[in-house]
């Protein structure tokens, strides 16, 4: 397989596998990243007011002590004695004022401090580089100290008991990235969501193709196994209709070739008798014309025992080799005095019902001898079929009639000549009995070619 | 065309089996014109009846008949060993039962509807056939040459490999001829004794030699040899199987 075809969205979209695939894959990780996403935000949504807690009861904390003695406790956040907490500059403003903060601290230290506070940026915190970073700024999840990140800060301003403004500032650990949508994680996730799509879109599609290659068989011979009845119920249920379906078709078509084997098989003895009696016609004239006018009935019963043998042969499978097949029917119709060639071989062995393949063969060569001329018989192979093509140097069909011309009694419209209408007919039916196929299409150059495909 | 007379020192005794009265009549009036002695049958009993009377040369035997199975008959008369010539005439035209005609002890097989002129040719190929040459292969489907086997009846060959390589009419009687005479060096004339031997069908016949050769080239590359301005010869022993 080639690696373009094996990525080619337009191809995968196409098929039910694909789309069950693409459907369940992507659906999937959408679902499963949402609810991540989701989880995520809880979970930051949970830590967030956590983290306020912890600076409302800090400042509560700080704020009572500067309060209970305020020279000394200045003196121990200026030497950074009391942790998560120290000193701000009086400069920083607080531009996004937290309400919710400011309440909860309202609460705790009394109306009178009227505080004012919010986040701000970290490095209005630690202005100074040089600095030490204050020692457990944060601990990752293995448990190493982070280092060079800043911790988050808040800038809390209230009046202590003395009338004095205050400025703190608060700092915590920042918040970290979650885990959960590690680049790893989601990887995990999209490949076990691939395999979930892929077993479950070959359980689809499994049953679809299983019919599908049933119908195609039984398309091309109708003497075909029923498909085994497996699967879930409704997968059962479509086998089993298929199975009825291709029983009544298969009653239908024996029944009508049963009546055209039976009535042509009948017309043999009074035919037979004709013929004898036609001995006794002594006008010689007379006898050679009823001759002619019995020879075109007699073809006629036997193409139609022909066409009524064609669609069953019970003949065995062997394995032919193909050009001594093509070449000797040609050299036998050229005995004959047809101008009929054999062209080239393929070379090939292949398993087929020999003379059913044989009666096919000589009945395109007698079409195209008889409507084109002449015939130009060869085989040619590619890497997994083998093409037997007849073509003859006649006028050729309309590329519109070319289908028709299989239905049995449809001659080509230039057709002076007598035949029955069924040669191509009964050629199909004889190649599917060996798995192969008749096609006809015009030749470049002029002339009707018809082929007889088959694998190998 | 008129139709060359039999004209036996004493006359071939034909026996007519079909159970349409007027078929019946019809053939045996046409034998008779040929100055053969013809008797006539419509069930298996006649016939029985017929051959207990007067020993006769060969049967034109029709397969459907109201009290059996033609093909049972000819089976019988087989295993019995009668030396009569069996021609199987049948509205079943269809290749299984031609092989299995010929299989079971028929030496010819028609189908109807046919010509008249042609039943007259088989019955007189047969009747000029030497028995000894017909018993030797008769009820035999093959015959074995070197690796080969010529399948006498569906008229193709057998290759070592049980693969089918497929004869045209000319091939096979060329094949017909060496089988019947294998190690004897046969000339082109011989070889091809339908055609006057002028310089273009010795050319033929080289050129249909040479496609034999090459279709029994597995393994079969000794078994038509070229003699030198005489023909050419099989050059193997042929067993029939």
């Amino acid at each position: 397989m080639k690696l373009s075809s094996m990525f080619d969205v337009g191809a995968i979209f196409n098929s039910m596998a694909g789309r069950i695939f693409l459907l369940l894959s992507i659906g999937m990780l959408t679902a499963a990243s949402a609810a991540l996403i989701l989880a995520e935000q809880a979970r930051r949504d949970d830590f967030q007011r956590l983290r306020l807690e912890r600076v409302v009861s800090l400042v509560s904390g700080v704020g009572r002590q500067i309060n209970d003695s305020p020279a000394d406790t200045m003196q121990l956040l200026a030497d950074d004695k009391i942790i998560w907490a120290r000193p701000a500059a009086d400069d920083v403003a607080i531009s996004n004022t937290d309400p919710i903060l400011v309440r909860r601290i309202t609460q705790s230290l009394g109306v009178a401090s009227a505080p004012d506070a919010g986040e701000v940026p970290s490095s209005l915190c630690f202005p100074r580089r040089t600095e030490p970073l204050p020692v457990a700024a944060g601990i990752s999840k293995d448990g190493q100290e982070i280092t060079g990140v800043l911790p988050d800060c808040w800038i809390v301003r209230f009046t202590d008991a003395t009338n004095v403004r205050r400025s703190l500032a608060i700092y915590l650990p920042p918040l970290i990235l979650s885990s959960a949508l590690n680049p790893i994680y989601l990887l995990a996730l999209l490949v076990a969501s691939a395999v979930l799509a892929v077993l479950i879109a070959r359980i689809a599609s499994n049953p679809l193709a299983r019919l599908m290659r049933a119908a195609k068989a039984f398309s091309v011979s109708q003497d075909q196994a029923d498909i085994e009845e497996k699967g879930p119920r409704e997968v059962r249920a479509a086998l089993a209709t298929f199975n009825v379906m291709q029983n009544r078709v298969r009653s239908g078509f024996k029944d009508r070739t049963q009546l055209l084997s039976s009535i042509s098989h009948d017309l043999q003895t009074p035919l037979t008798r004709l013929r004898l009696r036609l001995e006794q016609v002594s006008d010689e004239t007379l006898r050679q014309k009823l001759i002619a006018d019995l020879g075109a009935t007699q073809e006629l019963v036997r193409e139609g025992l022909d066409l009524a043998r064609s669609t069953e042969s019970g003949e065995e499978w062997s394995v032919v080799d193909l050009d001594s097949l093509v070449a000797s029917i040609a050299e036998d119709a050229a005995e004959f005095g047809a101008p009929v060639q054999f062209i080239d071989g393929c070379g090939k062995n292949v398993r087929v019902k020999p003379n059913a393949l044989g009666r096919c063969i000589n009945n395109l060569i007698d079409n195209a001898v008889r409507y084109g001329g002449d015939a130009d018989v060869s085989c040619r192979a590619d890497a997994d079929r083998v093409i037997i093509s007849v073509r003859d140097h006649g006028p050729g069909v309309s590329p519109e009639s070319i289908e028709r011309m299989f239905e049995p009694f449809v001659r080509g419209a230039s057709d002076k000549t007598r035949g029955t209408g069924i040669g191509l007919t009964i050629a199909r039916a004889q190649a599917r009995t060996s798995g192969a196929d008749v096609r006809l299409r015009n030749h470049a150059e002029g002339g009707l070619v018809a082929e007889i495909e088959m694998a190998i | 065309m008129p139709i060359m007379s039999a004209a036996p020192d004493h006359p071939h005794r034909i026996l007519v089996v079909d159970d349409d009265d007027d078929i019946r009549d019809l053939v045996v009036e046409q034998l008779q014109r040929e100055k053969y002695e013809v008797a006539s049958a419509s069930t298996l009993g006649d016939v029985r009846a017929r051959l207990a009377e007067q020993p006769t040369d060969l049967i034109v035997l029709d397969l459907n008949l109201p009290d059996g199975d033609g093909l049972a008959l000819c089976r019988e008369l087989r295993a019995e060993g009668r030396a009569v010539q069996i021609i199987m005439v049948t509205a079943r035209d269809s290749p299984i039962d031609r092989v299995l005609g010929l299989e079971l002890g028929a030496d010819d097989y028609l189908t109807k509807p046919y010509e008249p002129r042609e039943l007259l040719a088989r019955i007189r190929n047969l009747l000029r056939r030497r028995p000894e040459e017909a018993s030797e292969s008769r009820n035999k489907r093959y015959a074995r040459l070197g690796a080969w086997r010529l399948d006498l009846l569906q008229r193709r060959l057998v290759a070592p490999d049980e693969k089918l390589v497929m004869l045209s009419s000319a091939e096979f009687r060329l094949l017909q001829r060496f089988i019947a005479s294998p190690n004897v060096v046969l000339s082109r004339e011989k070889l091809s004794p339908e055609r006057k031997a002028t310089v273009a069908t010795d050319r033929s016949i080289d050129l249909q030699i040479s496609r034999l050769r090459q279709k029994l080239a597995e393994g079969g590359e000794e078994l038509i040899l070229t003699v030198r301005n005489e023909g050419y010869v099989l050059a193997s022993p042929v067993t029939y199987e």
